[in-house]
């Protein structure tokens, strides 16, 4: 007797024969967009920016992160994190971990993954009170008095904030040219360049992704409420995107960071809130695409309620250019905080940003600045190109005719 | 035959709970319907009309209104299929999705069970949509691509109430049993499955409310010759064990001959003739059925049937032919017309061509009444008799 | 029969390359069509009709599409080795093509007249003025109204069956020796589908152009074709002229195929129906690809000692058929006189000759359309009938 089903999987076409087939919609897609080179590059650079937001006062601090004083042990450096700080540092662990718990369905580890998030932060608000910041040259006095007996500083030992006060000196004024000290050199102020450029990360990546989440939230509502219910419910709301596209976003930034006190919390938002005209409509165009399908139709005749047939059975199925839309709205927003920070108009003075070092690359008394305008401008076209190649990568695996499932 | 076979194998490999499962929700469902006197029919629809408005301009002023269906009245009895055929674009998919208020109608009335199936709002509908279900035509578009099969078939179970958790997956995979496919692909999505398979998923998803009336929208027009025949047994097979009632759409009228007790044919959003199944393929009394009788091909390569090849083009219901519908393209009328005088006829435009029909057929609009015939065999027709 | 065929062709044998590897819709595909004849290519869904179809007027997207090895004659030129310039000729004016879809097979941004006298004059050395005659002509023959002004409009002001009467006309119009029609009524309702189908007839028999008839629906087979092949994933499985195939198909597939159509007035009671799903050609099953649907080798199974026998295991089901069916794929054998099949129950298969399926046939003509004239009578007669 011959052995069972050598033939089976030939018939029909649910036979576990092939692992691909197994993979559900979203991993296929990803598994699409990664099989090119230039996606991992991209992927790879927003990981490392990614990296240096979460890890930065690790990275680039003029407070030592192990240091022995007069035979006493401290660390100086967990001492001055801020509440963010650690929340970041906690978020990073716990992503890391749930990554790992392979058992638990994916929806469950994000569950818990916003819970974490969601418990730390007002924790950490509450309980970290780190010391005002008194001298950023405390330890480096120390160390010229000898005082110190065991030092590890972070790989750059400069805060972003740090004037070096302690070595102002006439003779050359800042700001600094790329040195041994101080590899990417240091601006106007005497803060070092690449400490302000690590550090900077996490606005790049804020401004990008708390905008463009602003943006894609209310897309996804007026959108799909456009497209479910179309008729008048859709003309009123085309006519409110028509009103909100016509808005100028960077005009209406300039004006708000002329008038106001300078927020990067009002940057974000009014970049989202003028961004999700765009998202709107593709949400709308999909949702009334999908309300004719049949599926949706099954979906009401089963006498599923409202928000099971808006958010289970349409909004999956019109994720797929929303994600593409966001992915360019992440590098466009963050072009947006560039060119703000050029003109040096949006954020505080001491907030570190890539767009205000570039501003700096032209000196007050005139002169240009290589490095100053090196760097950053690097930083910001890898970032926005990176976005750019992720969006482009996930556009093409998500049309069907280029990925056929 | 060897086909159900296999289900019956199946079957007997569960353990019995499970379908004792499905029993219970079955009866369940009847106790919360009372048993229906034996005139009233389980759907009845009277004079019903959906009418889509035609926007133009960016205002979007209503210019006309395709009458997709146009004053439709039918009954469908507890446990029958009532057949309802046509040409593409004149109504049928309409009439089902208006029945079930996917769509909403113009006027006219629904009784589901006697009771006014419109009046229904809110709460009180979306729990007596669980009684009405449908099948559509197109396999691929019918399933959520992004949800396994388990839960296509399982969230309304859930929704509504009938079973939850690890009672909601052995439904699951009772239903999926019955309907022929391995339990163990609820968690497949369905791009992995073929046609008729994708076919049996939506069968399912109909059955796992417990239905007592479901619409089939075309279940095998799309599918291939070979599965046709599945899918109907299959149907078949349902309605013999759980007494639903289906209103069974479709243009092959050999496939609705087969499946129906009763036939109603549409022409341009109106019901032109309706009569017991056997009735109406022995004994046509519309012209149009008459054609569309003949025009079907046969398997056959000695066809003994004389065909009749209609003239002119399937008029647009946003601007139907005056009086019967049917005139321009009649085969009767004209030859009636033949010889007729000056009062009685007049001449037309069809197709590009001058032909001369009968006054009535193009003036007045012929009432669906009863013919020569079985009681209930009724046509359109002012001509015969 | 000295009569030389108009088109030959010689095991064709296609190959896409897809992401999931090499798929093969078709396989050592013979076919000869005479001239005046109509063949019925028939089979389902994604079993290689289309594929070997464009094959023939290399037509086929490359890549990922190639033919691997095979014939293609044209009278005596080998169409795959054509210069793409003299293939160019070849298409439209000696074949011609309809397809399935009229909806797309017409520009939607250009006049009907415009498209027909663009084909017209790729083809024929006359002025636009006689160019335009013959589309009005041709419009004429293919029985629309008015042609003169329907050469002005755009397709979009057609409906489904006069568009495809255009594309017909489109194709007559330089008076082809060979039609491809490719599903040309499937998107159609019946009485349009009837319309098409005598229109088609009524131009070969005017023509005696040869037709290629592909589709999925018996019923235009049995009144249409002189003679069949059915395909079934990828092979043609059985040939043989219209009558035999329908009063004596010996393939399972076939016969499973004839019991399984609903037919207008047959008796009631359950349809028969054959078992399991298409095979997806990128995982045809072992052997004979029909085997885990055939009931014809489970027949044979049950009563076959167990060491010929294998068990299959589908989603649906669980069953034994005959290992031969599983381990080897029939060639197509002329088992009957004039009758090629492909299978190894098909009686005689083992010891008929493997050769290529060459049947010079034309049916009765059987005029079962009522001619035009008497159509009324005999509507009258059918629905007043009892009476008078
Ligand atoms: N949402 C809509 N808006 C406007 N017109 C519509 C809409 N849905 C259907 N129609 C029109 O109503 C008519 C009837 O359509 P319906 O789909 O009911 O026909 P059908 O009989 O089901 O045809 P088919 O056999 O092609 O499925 C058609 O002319 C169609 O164009
Ligand atoms: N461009 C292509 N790329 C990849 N595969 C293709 C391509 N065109 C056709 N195929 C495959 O070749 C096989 C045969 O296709 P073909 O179009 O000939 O089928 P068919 O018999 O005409 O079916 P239908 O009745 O659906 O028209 C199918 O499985 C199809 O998926
Ligand atoms: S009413 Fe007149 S036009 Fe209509 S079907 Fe009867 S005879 Fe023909
Ligand atoms: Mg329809
Ligand atoms: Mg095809």
């Amino acid at each position: 007797m011959s052995s069972a089903s050598i033939n089976a999987a030939g018939m029909n076409s649910v036979e576990p024969a092939r692992v691909e087939k197994r993979r559900s919609w979203l991993a296929s897609v990803v598994h699409h967009a990664l099989g090119r080179w230039g996606t991992r590059l991209g992927i790879g650079w927003i990981a490392l920016v990614a990296f240096c937001a979460t890890f930065a006062p690790f990275l680039a601090n003029s407070f030592p992160l192990l240091v022995r004083v007069d035979g006493r042990w401290s660390s100086p450096a967990v001492i001055h994190l801020t509440a963010v700080d650690f929340t970041l540092v906690i978020a990073a662990a716990s992503l890391l971990v749930l990554i790992r718990l392979k058992k638990l369905p994916w929806a469950i580890r994000a569950w818990w993954f916003a819970g974490i998030l969601g418990m730390t932060l007002p924790l950490t608000l509450f309980a970290v009170k780190p010391p005002l910041v008194s001298g950023y040259e405390e330890y480096r006095d120390l160390k010229h008095e000898g005082r110190v007996q065991w030092m590890l500083s972070a790989p750059v030992p400069y805060s972003p904030n740090d004037h070096l006060t302690d070595q102002f000196d006439f003779t050359h004024p800042q700001p600094w040219a790329p040195s041994r000290s101080h590899w990417f050199g240091t601006e106007q102020n005497g803060e070092d360049v690449l400490s302000v450029m690590i550090h900077a990360c996490r606005i790049a990546m804020s401004i990008g992704f708390i905008s463009t989440g602003i943006a894609v939230f209310i897309g996804i509502i007026v959108g799909g409420l456009m497209g479910y219910f179309a008729g008048i419910v859709d003309l009123l709301g085309m006519r409110l995107v028509e009103v909100f596209g016509a808005i100028p976003t960077i005009y209406l930034l300039l004006a708000f960071c002329a008038a106001f006190e300078r927020n990067i919390y009002m940057v974000m938002a009014i970049i989202g809130l003028t961004g999700w005209t765009g998202d709107a409509r593709f949400v709308r165009a999909e949702f009334l695409r999908l309300r004719g399908q049949d599926f949706v139709h099954a979906a009401i005749a089963a006498g599923l309620p409202l928000r099971s047939v808006l958010f289970r059975h349409l909004l999956p199925n019109a994720l797929a250019p929303i994600l593409v839309s966001a992915s360019f709205g992440v590098a466009a927003a963050i072009l947006s905080e560039s060119v703000l920070s050029f003109l040096g108009l949006g954020l505080p003075v001491d907030a570190a940003s890539w767009g205000r070092l570039l501003n700096q690359s032209v000196g007050q008394g005139g002169g240009f600045h290589l490095w100053l305008a090196m760097y950053p401008g690097l930083a910001i076209f890898l970032t926005v190109f990176s976005y750019n190649l992720i969006g482009e990568a996930l556009r093409d695996a998500l049309d069907p005719r280029l990925n056929p499932q | 035959m060897s086909f159900f076979v296999g289900v019956k194998k199946a079957w007997a490999r569960r353990p019995c709970h499970l379908l004792d499962g499905v029993v219970t929700v079955t009866e369940m469902m009847q106790t919360t319907s009372a048993p229906l006197p034996v005139e009233t029919p389980l759907v009845r629809v009277r004079e019903l009309r959906t009418w889509f408005p035609i926007k133009r301009g960016i205002l979007s002023q209503t210019v006309g209104q395709v009458k997709a269906v146009d004053g439709v009245s039918f009954d469908v009895r507890e446990g029958k299929t009532l057949g309802l055929v046509g040409e593409s674009g004149c109504g049928k998919t309409t009439v089902g999705r208006t029945i079930l208020r996917l769509i909403p109608r113009t006027t006219g009335t629904v009784e589901y069970r006697g009771k006014d199936f419109f009046a229904y709002q809110g709460e009180s509908l979306r729990k007596l949509r669980r009684h009405m279900q449908i099948i559509f035509q197109d396999p691929v578009s019918s399933l959520n691509p992004r949800m396994t099969v388990g839960n296509i078939i399982g969230e309304p179970i859930q929704v509504h109430g009938i079973a939850k958790g690890g009672e909601r997956d052995e439904l699951v995979a009772s239903l999926l049993q019955r309907v022929g496919l391995d339990p163990s692909f609820a968690a497949r999505y369905p791009h992995e499955f073929s046609g008729g398979q994708r076919q049996r998923i939506g069968i399912a998803r109909a059955l796992s409310l417990s239905p007592d009336f479901i619409v089939c929208d075309e279940p095998v027009s799309a599918l291939d010759v070979s599965i046709q025949s599945q899918i109907l047994n299959l149907l078949d097979d349902l309605q013999q064990e759980r007494k639903i009632a289906y209103l069974f759409i479709a243009h092959n009228l050999a496939v609705v001959e087969h499946f129906s007790d009763e036939v109603a044919v549409m022409y341009l959003g109106r019901i032109v003739e309706k009569a017991s199944s056997k009735e109406l393929y022995s004994n046509p009394k519309h012209p149009y059925t008459l054609s569309l009788l003949s025009a079907v091909p046969e398997p056959n390569p000695r066809p003994k049937k004389t065909r009749i090849v209609l003239k002119g083009e399937v008029p647009s219901p946003s601007n139907p032919p005056t009086g019967c519908a049917f005139h321009p393209r009649c085969p009767l009328t004209r030859e009636m017309a033949r010889g007729g005088d000056e009062r009685d006829t007049v001449q037309i435009t069809s197709g590009g061509e001058p032909v001369r029909v009968l006054r009535k057929c193009v003036d007045e609009f012929p009432a669906l009444e009863q013919k020569q015939g079985e009681a209930g065999h009724v046509a359109a027709c002012w001509v015969t008799t | 029969m000295t009569q030389k065929p108009l088109l030959q062709i010689r095991d064709l044998n296609v190959a896409f390359d897809t992401p999931r590897g090499q798929i093969r819709p078709v396989r050592d595909v013979s076919l000869d069509i005479f001239p005046g004849q109509i063949v019925a290519l028939v089979g389902e869904s994604g079993c290689g009709k289309s594929v070997t179809s464009l094959s023939i007027l290399r037509l086929i997207p490359s890549p990922p599409g190639k033919v691997l090895s095979g014939k293609i004659m044209l009278d005596s030129r080998d169409l795959p080795a054509l210069p793409e310039k003299e293939m160019r000729k070849v298409r439209g004016k000696e074949i011609a093509m309809i397809f399935q879809e009229p909806m797309t097979s017409l520009n939607p941004v250009y006049t009907i007249g415009d498209q027909i006298v663009e084909a017209v004059m790729l083809h024929q050395h006359v002025s636009t003025k006689q160019a335009y005659g013959i589309a009005e002509e041709s419009l004429r023959e293919v029985g629309i109204a008015d042609p003169r002004r329907r050469l002005q409009e755009y397709p979009h002001q057609m409906s489904g069956g006069m568009r495809q009467r255009v594309v017909i006309a489109m194709a007559l119009s330089c008076k082809p020796k060979l039609l491809i029609a490719d599903e040309p009524t499937t998107a159609l309702d019946v009485t349009i589908q009837a319309q098409i189908l005598e229109l088609l007839r009524k131009l070969q028999r005017e023509t005696g152009m040869a037709i290629l008839l592909i589709t999925h629906d018996l019923g235009v087979v049995a009144e249409n074709a002189d003679v069949v092949a059915v395909m079934y994933a990828s092979r043609v499985v059985e040939v043989a002229t219209v009558e035999e195939i329908f009063d004596h198909p010996l393939h399972p597939y076939t016969q499973g195929l004839l019991r399984s159509v609903p037919r207008l007035g047959a008796a009631e009671g359950r349809l028969e129906s054959i078992s399991g799903a298409v095979p997806n050609p990128a995982r045809f099953p072992s052997g004979c690809k029909f085997h885990p649907r055939c009931s014809l080798s489970r027949q044979a199974a049950a009563s076959a000692p167990a060491e010929q026998t294998v068990e299959i295991k589908t989603v649906e089901e669980t069953f034994r058929v005959l290992k031969i069916c599983t381990t080897v794929e029939p060639d197509l054998r002329e088992v009957q006189p004039g009758h090629w099949g492909a299978c190894h129950l098909i009686e005689n298969y083992e010891g008929s000759k493997v050769s290529l399926p060459v049947l010079n046939h034309r049916r009765e003509v059987t005029a079962n359309a009522v001619a035009a004239e008497r159509e009324g009578a005999v509507v009258v007669e059918v629905l007043q009938g009892k009476e008078g």
